[in-house]
C-alpha cells in the first residue's frame, strides 16, 4: 500500500494551508486516512506545473477511495479465490460454524467474504470487527493471503 | 555475454486461467512466455525489466521475456512456468508431470533482440 | 434466492463439492459461488473452443470418426493408450478393458515421477490418511515441493492449514503450524515465512538426512542448523503430522525413495505421520487405483495379446514406436518435454477431446467428447482416494468418454 511519505512527494510542499491543514505532510497523512480529498488541496489542480504529479497522485490515491470504511481493498486480478480469508474471516466463521468453519464455501449471504466467479467479494461489511465504535484491528483476511490481493489501508 | 542457469519449472494458477481461455491468446503467451531470473545475473547481462532473452541449450533455443526475481538471490537459477516454451528446453530423461529433472533444465542466457517464440512456432517445431 | 443445490468441480483433485451455481438452469456459470480461480477456468472450458468429429483434418459425422478410430487400432501392432486423469472412473474401466482387447501400452501423465509415490501409498509401504483426517486431527502440515494455493487453491482453506477441525478446533492461529519446503518463494511460502524452508534442486536428499540426523539429537549436516533443529522440535512436538510431496521433491528423490519410507517409518516411531499425495489431474489417483488393482502396477503397463500384462517399455519407448495412440482428455504436445512431444506428432493419434488442444490439431482422428465433471456425471478418487459421485452441472449432446470407448470397442 502507498505511504504517507510517498503521497507528500507529490505534493506542492509549501505549506500554503489552502486545504485547512498546516502542512503539506498533514495533508497527505489526511489522505491516506481518507479524512482529506485530493480535490482540497487546489493549488494541484490550479497550477499546470502539478500536472504530472496531479497525474501521478490521482493514480495511487484512487484505491484508497474505493476501500470500504473498514479499509478493506480487493485486488481481484490477484485473487486465486483459495478461499483462505473467507475461512480466516472470525465473522465467517460464526455466521456459518458448520459450514465456512470446518472449510465449506458459504450458503447464505450473512457472510462478509465469499468467492464468487473464483474470485473474493465482500458484502456486509457493517458486520466487520473493524467497522464502528468498537472496532478491533483485525487481520485474519489479510494474514492468510497468498497473493495479496485482499489488504488494508 | 551469456551466463549458464539451471531453469527450474513451476505452476501459476493464472496460467492456468489463460490456457482454459485459449492456446492462442495474448495472455497465454504474456504468462508462458518469460522468465525469472536472479537480480545479479539480470544486471551481469545488462538485461532490462521485462527485456527479452535467448534461452539456449543443445535441445533448442526460445526467446522469452525476463523478470526480475523478488525472492532471495539465487545466482545460477531461473524459474519459469511450466508451458509449451519450457518444455522446448526439456530432455526427455526428466519428469514429464510437472517439474524438471534432477539434472534441471541446463541453458544459457543472453540478451536477444530477437521476436518472442510464438506459439505457432512451437506447434511447427513439434511437428517438424 | 439460491437454492442449494451443490455442484462438482473437477477442476483439480480437490474435487470440491459445494459449488453454487444460480443460474445453472439457463446454462450459465456466472456468479458461481465457491469455484476458486481454477475452477473457475475449468469451467471456461465450456466455452472455449470445442472440438467436431475429424478424420485427417475434414469434417465427418461422429459415426465415422469412431469408424475410422476402431480401424486404426484394430489394424495397430503396437497401440498406446494415453490420458485418462480426466476422465471417470466408468470410462477408465471401459478404456482399460479396449486395452486389454487390443494389446496396448497404457500410461498417464502423472505416473512417471509421482507414481514411485503412488505406489508406495496404494500398497501400503507408506501410510496414508484422507484429507478429512487432515482437517479433523493435522496439527503439522508440510508441503514439500509443492505449491497448493496455485495447483489446488482451497488445499490449506479446507482441509491442511485454516479450518477448524475435531480436535483442532483451534485451527491455524493456535493449533496447527504450516511447513513449506521449496526452491523458491511460492505463494503457499508466503502463508508462513517462519517456516519456510528453502532447498535447492537436488538438494532433497541432503534436507531429509538432516531430519533424520535432529530427529537423532546429532547437529545436522544441511542448511541452517538452528533452523533444522527448531524443525525437529517441531516434528516432536507434533501429534499428526503429514506430509504432502510435490514433483519437485520427488523427482529430486526418485531414485531413494527408500530414504523417504524410513523417514515416515522414523517419524512414524516419535508420533504419527503420514503422507498425502498431491495429484494433478481430478481423477489422476482414480486411475492409478485401477490400474494397481488390476496389474499391481501404477506406472506405463503393456497389455498382451491374452490380456495379461507384461514387462513394459518405458513411454519414451512406447510412443517411439507405436503405430498408433489413442490419447483420452489430455494434450501431450502442451505437456510433455520436447522429444516426448515430437515422438507424440509423429505418430498417428486419435484424440478424444472436448476442447481443441496442440494434440487434437495433429490428431489423424478427433471424437469430440462431453467434459466429464460438468457435463456428465460419474466416480472419481479424490487425490486422497475418498470416492467422489457426481452428477453433472451442464446439459449437453455430447457422448461421455465411456460411451465413446464402449461404441469404438464394439466396432473393433
Amino acid at each position: 500500500m502507498v505511504s504517507a511519505m510517498e503521497i507528500y512527494m507529490l505534493l506542492p510542499k509549501t505549506n500554503c494551508k489552502k486545504c485547512g491543514l498546516p502542512t503539506c505532510m498533514a495533508f497527505a497523512v489526511g489522505l491516506l486516512g481518507r479524512e482529506k480529498k485530493l480535490e482540497e488541496c487546489t493549488p494541484l489542480f490550479e497550477e499546470k506545473k502539478y500536472e504530472a504529479k496531479l497525474a501521478k497522485l490521482k493514480e495511487i490515491v484512487a484505491p484508497l477511495e474505493s476501500a470500504s470504511e473498514t479499509g478493506l481493498v480487493i485486488h481481484p486480478e490477484k485473487c486465486f479465490g483459495c478461499g483462505n480469508c473467507v475461512i480466516a474471516c472470525p465473522v465467517n466463521v460464526a455466521a456459518e460454524p458448520t459450514r465456512v468453519g470446518a472449510g465449506l464455501g458459504p450458503e447464505g449471504d450473512r457472510v462478509i467474504l465469499r468467492v464468487e466467479d473464483g474470485v473474493v467479494v465482500a458484502n456486509n461489511l457493517q458486520e466487520c470487527k473493524r467497522f464502528g465504535p468498537n472496532k478491533i484491528l483485525c487481520n485474519a483476511c489479510t494474514a492468510t493471503c497468498p497473493s495479496k490481493a485482499i489488504e488494508f489501508v | 555475454m551469456a551466463v549458464d542457469v539451471k531453469v527450474v519449472t513451476y505452476r501459476d494458477i493464472f496460467q492456468y486461467g489463460a490456457e482454459k481461455m485459449g492456446l492462442h491468446s495474448e495472455e497465454y503467451l504474456r504468462l508462458s512466455a518469460s522468465i525469472i531470473l536472479d537480480k545479479g545475473d539480470m544486471a551481469s547481462l545488462g538485461i532490462a525489466e521485462g527485456g527479452k532473452v535467448l534461452l539456449e541449450n543443445e535441445l533448442n533455443r526460445i526467446v522469452v521475456n525476463a523478470t526480475a526475481s523478488a525472492d532471495k538471490p539465487h545466482p545460477g537459477l531461473a524459474f519459469m512456468i511450466k508451458s509449451p516454451w519450457s518444455n522446448q528446453l526439456e530432455g526427455d530423461e526428466s519428469c514429464p508431470a510437472g517439474a524438471s529433472g534432477f539434472k534441471g533444465i541446463q541453458a544459457q542466457v543472453s540478451p536477444s533482440s530477437e521476436g518472442i517464440t510464438q506459439m505457432d512456432e512451437i506447434l511447427q517445431r513439434l511437428r517438424a | 434466492m439460491t437454492e442449494f443445490n451443490y455442484k462438482t468441480c473437477t477442476g483439480c483433485s480437490l474435487i470440491c463439492e459445494d459449488i453454487l451455481f444460480p443460474d445453472a438452469g439457463s446454462g450459465s456459470v456466472s456468479q458461481a459461488r465457491n469455484l476458486c480461480r481454477k475452477g473457475q477456468a475449468h469451467y471456461q472450458a465450456l466455452f472455449s473452443e470445442r472440438t467436431g468429429p475429424l478424420v485427417e483434418g475434414s469434417e465427418v459425422s461422429l459415426d465415422q470418426a469412431i469408424e475410422r478410430a476402431a480401424e486404426i487400432l484394430r489394424n495397430a501392432s503396437a497401440p498406446v493408450i494415453y490420458g485418462w486423469s480426466n476422465c471417470t472412473l466408468e470410462a477408465q474401466e471401459v478404456g482399460l478393458a479396449l486395452a486389454a482387447k487390443i494389446g496396448a501400452f497404457v500410461d498417464d501423465p502423472s505416473s512417471y515421477c509421482e507414481g514411485q509415490l503412488m505406489e508406495r501409498i496404494l500398497s501400503g509401504k507408506i501410510p496414508s490418511c484422507t484429507l478429512d483426517d487432515v482437517r479433523n486431527f493435522a496439527d503439522t502440515s508440510i508441503f514439500w515441493g509443492s505449491d497448493p494455493s496455485s495447483t489446488q487453491p482451497r488445499h490449506l482453506s479446507r482441509f491442511s492449514y485454516f479450518p477448524r477441525g475435531e480436535k483442532r478446533q483451534k485451527s491455524y492461529e493456535e493449533e496447527r503450524t504450516c511447513i513449506v519446503v521449496d526452491v523458491r518463494e511460492s505463494p503457499t511460502a508466503r502463508l508462513c515465512p517462519n517456516t519456510t524452508y528453502r532447498v535447492l534442486p537436488g538438494e532433497d536428499l541432503q534436507f531429509l538426512e538432516a531430519i533424520l540426523a535432529v530427529l537423532e539429537g546429532k547437529i545436522p549436516k544441511f542448511g541452517d542448523k538452528k533452523k533444522m533443529i527448531e524443525l525437529g522440535s517441531i516434528i516432536k512436538k507434533t501429534e499428526y503430522g503429514v506430509i504432502f510431496p510435490g514433483p519437485l521433491m520427488l523427482v529430486s528423490l526418485q531414485d531413494q525413495m527408500d530414504r523417504f519410507e524410513e523417514l515416515l517409518r522414523r517419524l512414524n516411531e516419535i508420533t504419527t505421520f503420514k503422507v498425502v499425495p498431491m495429484t494433478g489431474q481430478y481423477n489422476s489417483r482414480g486411475y492409478s487405483q485401477l490400474l494397481f488393482d488390476r496389474t499391481g502396477r501404477v506406472k506405463g503397463v503393456k497389455f498382451t495379446a491374452s490380456g495379461e500384462a507384461a514387462e513394459a517399455p518405458s513411454l519414451v519407448e512406447a510412443v517411439k514406436g507405436a503405430d498408433a495412440i489413442l490419447v483420452l482428455g489430455s494434450d501431450p504436445l502442451l505437456d510433455l518435454p520436447l522429444g516426448l512431444a515430437r515422438s507424440f506428432a509423429a505418430a498417428p493419434i486419435i484424440a478424444i477431446d472436448p476442447r481443441r488442444s496442440l494434440t487434437a490439431d495433429v490428431a489423424r482422428v478427433v471424437i469430440p467428447s462431453a467434459i466429464s465433471g460438468l457435463e456428465t456425471g460419474g466416480t472419481a478418487l479424490r487425490t486422497d482416494g475418498v470416492r467422489v459421485t457426481f452428477e453433472p452441472s451442464m446439459k449437453t449432446n455430447q457422448l461421455a468418454d465411456e460411451q465413446i470407448l464402449t461404441r469404438i470397442m464394439e466396432a473393433i
